[in-house]
């Protein structure tokens, strides 16, 4: 398994210290370690991953068997003053289907204890923002799966929260509303906000965050950004393509170089580069090609992708 | 964390203030309490259990049509309904529905997880939730009681007498104190049981009815003898054989009565009981949706 320091930046909002679930003889979550800071993080596992059940333990809805959790230095459970600054939007469907989703929207906002004048203006503005306007007098047992989601994330952005868990949240949404709800994310992730957002979806989590924490099989298998988590893996060097008019010259020159695990010439004439520490090769190849004076017109990462990533760590 | 009212321009949203102080306690209570009972009332289980209030109006009116002059008096059908009618039967079905559904429904279908993740104590929620769930049986009850009422005067005001009325108000307050002790333990047992109908079923009408009309003091083992313990007993003079057989049968079963406060206490007792081991179930509660 591996562990970083943490993902986010700044000082670890959430922080989980060995922390398991057990639903009888089933384990869900196995020992789990992990801290994160402010910016987007993405939970990316496989369904039944553990991660539905991770994010309940981390917002205070479900006890851990062993270990503990903390937000905010504190325990959510015991310390209810804290969901001022938390937002959860859970991955069911469920909605108060008697209630619209104005009554809905501004029952939640009341009781953060926001006055009326406020629950109206912070009301308006979700559902202006999320494009409920017009079904805002509607009730919710008549909203589309899209509509059900776009509310669900309303609740848990409208009180303007530090800490915000988003379980599954683009789930049946179209793509504008896929979209919007994307740049909200990095937007809040800007705003010096801690989103930890889970997906069993790739490119989803890809376009929202490099900051990941990878899970499988209820445990952490590792966290941090895409690039840190793919140098940590000795089994499956990164692949670099480079492209350059006198590819056997560059090839020479690669062979036996520090962080070059293998060189090749592939059939298009590119310079294929398998290494064993992208980071530090990158930082070396501009003074390589500098001081040499070689010749590269492209260079491609291959398999640094988070798709990439996720499949050498869970050996899908 | 630092104190409210802070503001951070950066943030997404429509700025102003970002940390309201949480609601005092007793707001929380009232605010889910009022948004609970709205959600109650349009419920369609509300107009099954209308119709089924409607049977004990529909008793009165059948005798104002068909008994007018058999000396059933106000007092004696108002006595007879609540013994019968309202204790053994209609204050536990509608606290029943009203009941087991105030927190389990929400558990089960995982919108509670919307109330679970504000700054309020789970036990706000708890009682807030049973407030109106009592607040609409009582209510509900309580309709079909005026409406009997409103039969009964239909024969004339002389019918109301202080006698009367005292045992009006009197059997108001039986209905209420019913309503409320069967509420807080069929919502307590929605909070402990996956799927509470059945066991709050055999509850309300196995043990209660067994247990209520077995003589000695196993009988106050029961709600129901408690309750009815608090009403005046129909004193009418059988005439007829069913009649005779009837008050055989009925002292055969004759409970034996304890002190009124006695019986205020224990409802009081199981209805505060049933509150706490409820409040402390859902503080222990986990969601699996």
């Amino acid at each position: 398994m591996m562990m970083g320091a943490g993902v986010g930046s700044d000082q670890a909002r959430i922080t989980a210290d060995r922390v398991g679930k057990w639903f009888g003889e089933v384990i869900a979550v196995n020992n789990c370690t992990l801290s994160v800071g402010s910016g987007v993080v993405g939970l990316l596992g496989a369904n039944g991953a553990g991660k539905s059940t991770l994010f309940k333990m981390l917002a205070g809805l479900i006890e851990p068997s062993h270990g503990e959790v903390r937000v905010f230095g504190g325990k959510l459970r015991d310390q209810v003053g804290w969901f001022r600054r938390v937002g959860f939007c859970p991955e069911s469907d469920a909605l108060p289907d008697w209630m619209t989703g104005r009554e809905f929207l501004s029952l939640m906002l009341r009781l953060m204890g926001y006055d009326k004048a406020e629950v109206t203006r912070r009301v308006d503005y979700w559902l202006d923002r999320f494009e409920l306007k017009d079904a805002a007098n509607r009730r919710c047992g008549g909203y589309s799966k899209g509509m059900r989601q776009k509310l669900k994330l309303a609740q848990a952005l409208a009180h303007d929260p530090d800490v915000v868990f988003l379980d599954e949240p683009l789930n049946g949404m179209d793509p504008v509303s896929r979209k919007q709800s994307i740049d909200l994310v990095r937007e809040l992730g800007r705003a010096g906000r801690t989103v930890l957002v889970s997906s069993h979806i790739l490119p989803e989590v890809e376009s929202m965050t490099s900051q990941i924490i990878l899970i499988d099989r209820g445990k952490v298998l590792a966290e941090g950004s895409v690039a840190e988590i793919r140098d940590k893996i000795p089994e499956h060097p990164t692949t670099v393509a480079l492209e350059s008019p006198d590819p056997r010259a560059l090839a020479a020159f690669l062979i036996g170089r520090e962080h070059v695990a293998g060189v090749q010439v592939d059939g298009t004439g590119k310079v294929v580069v398998r290494t064993d520490h992208a980071v530090m090769f990158y930082r070396a190849l501009p003074r390589w090609i500098l001081d040499n004076q070689l010749a590269v017109d492209e260079i491609l990462t291959l398999d640094d992708s988070l798709e990439a990533v996720f499949q050498y760590l869970t050996e899908r | 964390m630092s104190g409210s009212q802070d503001t951070t321009a950066s943030r997404p949203g429509p700025g102003g203030p970002v940390y309201p102080q949480p609601l005092p306690s007793l707001g929380a209570v009232l605010w889910i309490a009022w948004f609970s009972v709205r959600e109650m009332a349009r419920r369609r289980r509300l107009v099954s259990l209308g119709l089924i209030n409607l049977l004990p109006v529909m008793v009165v009116l059948a005798v104002r049509i068909w008994f007018p002059d058999q000396g059933i008096t106000a007092q004696l059908q108002l006595t007879s309904l609540t013994h019968d009618t309202f204790i053994p039967f209609l204050i536990p079905i509608v606290a029943l529905a009203v009941g087991v559904s105030a927190i389990g429904e929400q558990v089960e279908e995982g919108t509670i997880v919307y109330t679970w993740t504000r700054p309020i104590r789970r036990r706000a929620i708890y009682l807030g939730r049973l407030a109106a769930a009592q607040t609409v049986a009582t209510v509900l009850l309580s309709v079909s009681l005026i409406l009997c009422f409103l039969v009964m005067v239909s024969a004339g005001l002389s019918v109301i007498t202080w006698d009367f009325l005292k045992l009006y108000i009197q059997t108001f307050m039986i209905i209420a104190v019913g309503a409320f002790a069967y509420a807080a333990l069929f919502a307590a047992m929605g909070t402990f049981f996956k799927k509470p109908v059945l066991p709050a079923i055999l509850f309300a009408f196995g043990w209660e009815n067994l247990v209520a009309n077995i003589p000695a003091r196993v009988q106050e083992l029961s709600l129901q003898f408690h309750l009815r313990n608090l009403v005046e007993r129909p004193q009418a003079v059988p005439e007829d054989l069913p009649g005779l057989l009837g008050a055989i049968l009925s002292t055969a079963f004759q409970r034996e009565p304890v002190p009124p406060l006695q019986s205020v206490a224990v409802l009081v007792a199981v209805t505060a009981i049933a509150v706490v081991v409820g409040v402390w179930l859902l503080r222990n509660k986990e969601i699996e949706k």
